[in-house]
């Protein structure tokens, strides 16, 4: 599709029936929580947007985002999505390599300048800039240079959005954040590992309806699906509250579907949209098939104590340092008292009359 | 030389007669600080200590005080009256004290002065507030270094002070010495009471005490009597009679240690097996629980108390009382020292059963009775007269819920200070003597 | 590092540290300081019953005391208990004690836990309102009194408000409820709560100082 296409005219040429958009733009409202008096809106804005220049780059990731986005087996708002954009450079699903590839990236920023998006995902590592390159260019370069131009970023898993995987202990690469480089752009954070395809799309849409970033919660991450944490959706809620808990995952408690709590969930300190949206065009989500939450969306949880480690168990440290300090009061306990027994008998040896 | 019993009023009389204005030694404020801390220091061990760290200052000892009953006044709080204490422990030898200084003030003579009040006036060391105590915290105790501390900075009441001098340095309390002990057996020998007075050798040493042998020889008499229907092998001594100690009443260890020495050489150059305490509560205290760590090494002779020696009699048959017939009702005293912290509240309730007498018992009574008010050598000061009263007022109350005919009891002391009570507030029920009352009922 | 990360980790850590060591350094400091033995001749040989029999007894007031502390005793108890309950018997509290002890118990539902919770509130207030009103404990209370009492409700009623969700982001509540578990048990070693500890030893004592004199403590 030309750029300069309408994405209507597009959808239609692809044999979209108008019912069929409207019930993408529907779809789309939902999941950007507006009413449905905003479908028209959203159906007016979408007809006559120009497709927007994508350009996604992948650094220290392990292409995961990218896999959970395109898991579609049949027509849905994700492909429909990818029609909606001009992706004008991804390492996965592009068809152009080398030279050639690398040749359309820099062709796309020029002619899109201040307009395109930027998809990072990944980490970018800061300890050796030889650790990931693109084309002998470091992840590091790469970012500078492509974010200086774009209109906003979005930070897509949890790698891109907080460092990730390879930022846990003890992070030998010195990966970092998309947000800890580049400081002067809109950024937004779609945390998961992976995230939940709709919630990409979702921004997407955000974005191709009003032009506009979503509005973010305190960590960057759109408030329309990072908003609520898991704990407060999950449907094994009401276990929690009874006391019923699974304690190990094959016992009656695992297999009557209680809370997991005890055997780690991160639930009630996670936000993101799993517990409603799911995943798998809504087909499950961990819980529901009996493994806690990992806290995917959230910052350093792979250093948050273990994933079977309840939450409220802490990461406090060893139970040996908690013996040495008892050593250390009983030493002092009995120092303190000798130098107390010893005025005690000089008290009594001077008597005086 | 007067044989005859003091009476209570010629008692009064001398007590009035004591000076409460006796200057103490000269100290400096500096001084007086540093020996109650010294004292303090001496006394303070485990035991304090665990105790001081646990105290909630919930105040429920308060409720188990009968001077703070009587008068509603929170400064009677047993707790309050060791704060100072408490204040040194924390700061000076407590285990956290460097944390402490900081935040916790020094003791000022002016607390010391303050003190002096609640400690004597207003604390018999009845050990009441022990038992309330949730935590079991032994308050009497603390109370009693509290004594220590101010005695060692001279702040005895001045007529305590007077008989604590007397009893170290002349060995004499109210004047009787072995003369009037002399005295008084010899007119006891006229009346066929014979007391094997000044024996080398026996197997059970008697002992006195001033207030018995002023106010009451009959309960001197009625031992004199028990012993030898019991066909014991008993004494008393001229030399070693006195029962009473001025130096626990005061807080004066070196008054305290010599007095029991004195008892406790003579028991021993004796050869002694039993000692026998009179009716007082203190002198039992002294003498069975602290004797042998005031003296370092364990007795080598049992002390009984004559409810003691008369229940241990009477069941190896060496005794026997006729049960009366009229069915008089009594109700039984416990003297604080005797019964709370001597552990003697059975046996004088079986001999006074053994007698025929209905006991009844007050609605407080063995171990959470109710002091007489004028225990532990209070009644000599002119200071706590008020406070003894109203105290007093609480056990009459008691006594009067019974409706016994008459109030027995095992101390002296007690027995001196229901009396007075009883003639300042015009009540009519006697008080009597356990040992008087068995004397008067010994079968042949 | 979030507030919630600190709070859970170093913080609990150094909290727990200097919550072990300073108990232990003031139960020794104070049991150590030893006594003379009592030389006296018992009347039961077999003191350590007597004293644990007082660590018993002392939980119920004697016969003549009863009436005067009916409501320091109910009150009392209605406070342990609820709090105890709240403390060591919800789900995710126990899950942490087993972090630290290695063992673990049977909890209860939160439900039952959210009431205890309040009831313990609810009464440490009214115990609170007490001691500044009545004349006694007005007379003898000082700082350390207030401030024990003050670093155990906070723990109390910001526990309740994340429980319930209310009043901030939960991680914010749940950090300021882990910070000030963290006030207490930094404190706890220095004020009236080692009363906790003490007790045992202070009734036990007591039990075998008066049980030697055939006096039940």
């Amino acid at each position: 599709m030309r750029n300069d296409q309408f994405l209507g005219e597009y959808l239609r040429m692809q044999g979209v029936s108008r019912r069929g958009f409207l019930k993408f733009c529907s779809a789309t409202a939902s999941l950007m929580a507006l009413p449905p008096s905003a479908v028209g809106q959203v159906a007016e804005a979408l007809a006559t947007a120009r497709r927007p220049s994508v350009i996604w780059l992948s650094f220290q990731e392990c292409t995961g985002c990218t896999e959970s986005l395109t898991r579609s087996h049949a027509p849905t708002v994700e492909s429909l999505i990818f029609d909606a954009i001009s992706l004008d450079y991804h390492h996965t699903l592009q068809a152009a390599s080398g030279y050639g590839a690398e040749e359309a990236r820099m062709a796309a920023m020029e002619e899109n300048a201040g307009k395109y998006l930027l998809v990072v995902d990944g980490s970018i590592p800061l300890g050796n800039p030889g650790f990931s390159t693109i084309a002998g260019i470091s992840n590091l370069d790469m970012l500078k240079e492509t974010a200086e131009n774009a209109f906003a970023i979005i930070a897509v898993g949890t790698c891109a959005a907080f460092g990730g995987l390879p930022r846990a202990n003890p992070n030998p690469t010195g990966a970092v954040s998309v947000s800890d480089i580049i400081t002067d752009k809109p950024i937004i954070n779609v945390s998961g590992c992976p995230p939940i395809p709709v919630v990409i799309t979702g921004v997407l849409a955000h974005f191709l309806t009003f032009g506009t970033i979503p509005e973010l919660d305190a960590l960057g991450r759109p408030a329309a699906f990072f908003g609520q944490n898991i704990h407060d959706r999950c449907y094994r809620r009401p276990f929690y509250e009874r006391g019923q808990f699974a304690e190990t995952f094959d016992d009656e408690g695992a297999r009557k579907g209680w809370c997991l709590y005890k055997l780690g969930c991160k639930g009630p300190t996670t936000y993101n949209a799993c517990a409603t949206l799911k995943w798998n065009g809504g087909t499950s989500f961990p819980i529901q098939s009996g493994h806690g939450c990992l806290g995917c969306s959230e910052p350093n949880f792979w250093d948050k104590g273990g994933f079977y480690d309840p939450l409220s168990a802490g990461m406090w440290g060893s139970r040996d340092a908690l013996l040495g300090a008892a050593a250390a009061g009983a030493a002092l306990g009995v120092g303190s008292a000798l130098a107390a027994r010893s005025r005690k008998k000089k008290a009594q040896a001077a008597e005086e009359v | 030389m007067n044989t005859e019993a003091m009476s209570l009023q010629d008692f009064r009389d001398m007590l009035q007669q004591m000076s409460s204005d006796v200057a103490g030694r000269d100290l400096t404020d500096e001084d007086r600080v540093r020996r109650a801390k010294k004292a303090f220091a001496q006394k303070l061990n485990g035991h304090r200590a665990v105790d001081m760290d646990t105290c909630l200052q919930c105040g429920m000892c308060a409720e188990a005080c009968p001077f703070y009953e009587a008068t509603q006044d929170e400064r009677y709080a047993p707790v309050y009256k060791f704060r100072p204490l408490r204040r040194f422990y924390r700061r000076e030898m407590s285990p956290m004290r460097w944390f402490y200084r900081p935040f916790t003030r020094d003791i000022t003579v002016a607390d010391l002065k303050e003190w002096q009040h609640l400690v004597y006036d207003a604390c018999t060391g009845c050990g009441r507030c022990d038992m309330i105590c949730p935590m079991g915290i032994k308050i009497s105790a603390a109370i009693r270094v509290m004594r220590h501390g101010l005695a060692g900075a001279g702040f005895v009441p001045s007529e305590m002070r007077i008989i604590r001098d007397e009893q170290r340095d002349k060995n004499t309390l109210f004047g009787v010495g072995p003369e009037q002990l002399k005295a008084l057996v010899q007119k006891l020998g006229t009346q066929g009471i014979n007391v094997p007075l000044d024996r080398e050798q026996a197997d059970v040493m008697l002992l006195t005490t001033a207030i018995e042998i002023l106010l009451f020889p009959d309960a001197f008499a009625a031992n004199a009597k028990i012993l030898n229907k019991a066909g014991a092998d008993w004494t008393i001594r001229s030399d070693a009679f006195e029962a009473a100690n001025v130096g626990i009443i005061t807080g004066d260890d070196p008054t305290m240690d010599l007095a029991v020495k004195r008892i406790v050489d003579k028991a021993n150059a004796c050869g002694v097996k039993t000692l026998l305490t009179p009716e007082s509560g203190h002198a039992y205290q002294m003498l069975r629980w602290e004797g042998a760590n005031e003296m370092g090494e364990p007795l080598s002779f049992d002390v009984l108390s004559m409810p003691e020696f008369i229940a241990a009699e009477i069941k190896a048959g060496r005794l026997n009382l006729t049960p009366q017939s009229n069915g008089a009702s009594v109700t039984y005293h416990d003297p604080c020292r005797l019964a709370r912290k001597g552990g003697v509240m059975q046996q004088p309730r079986d001999v006074l059963a053994a007698m025929g007498l209905d006991v009844r018992e007050t609605p407080a009574n063995r171990r959470e009775n109710y002091c007489c008010g004028g225990g532990c050598g209070e009644f000599v000061l002119k200071s706590a007269a008020e406070l003894r009263q109203k105290a007093f007022e609480i056990k009459k109350n008691e006594i009067d819920e019974t409706g016994a005919d008459a109030v027995v009891t095992g101390c002296a002391n007690c027995r001196v200070n229901l009396m007075i009570g009883a003639e300042n507030s015009g009540w009519d029920t006697p008080v009597t003597s356990l040992v008087e009352t068995v004397a008067a009922n010994l079968a042949d | 590092m979030t507030l919630l990360e600190f709070a859970s980790g170093p913080g609990l850590q150094w909290a727990l540290w200097i919550f072990v060591f300073g108990i232990t350094w003031r139960v020794v400091g104070a049991v150590f300081l030893l006594a003379r033995k009592d030389l006296s001749k018992p009347r039961h040989r077999n003191t350590v019953r007597a004293g644990l029999g007082a660590v018993l007894s002392r939980s119920t007031p004697a016969h003549a005391f009863e009436k005067k502390i009916r409501f320091q005793h109910f009150t009392g108890y209605a406070w342990h208990f609820a709090l105890f309950i709240s403390v060591l018997f919800f789900a995710p509290h126990i899950l942490f004690f087993k972090s630290v002890l290695g063992f673990s118990w049977p909890h209860l539902p939160n439900t039952i836990i959210m009431v205890t919770a309040i009831i313990a509130t609810a009464v440490l207030i009214a115990l609170l309102v007490r001691r500044a009103t009545h004349p006694v404990q007005r007379f003898i209370s000082n700082a350390d009194d207030y401030i024990s009492i003050f670093v155990v409700l906070v723990p109390l009623v910001t526990g309740i408000l994340a429980f319930a969700h209310f009043g901030a982001r939960y991680e914010t509540l749940l950090a300021i409820h882990l910070l000030s578990v963290e006030a207490m048990m930094i404190w706890f070693p220095f004020g009236k709560l080692m009363h906790t500890i003490m007790t045992m030893p202070a009734r036990f004592q007591a039990g075998t100082a008066f049980g030697r004199r055939g006096v039940k403590a």
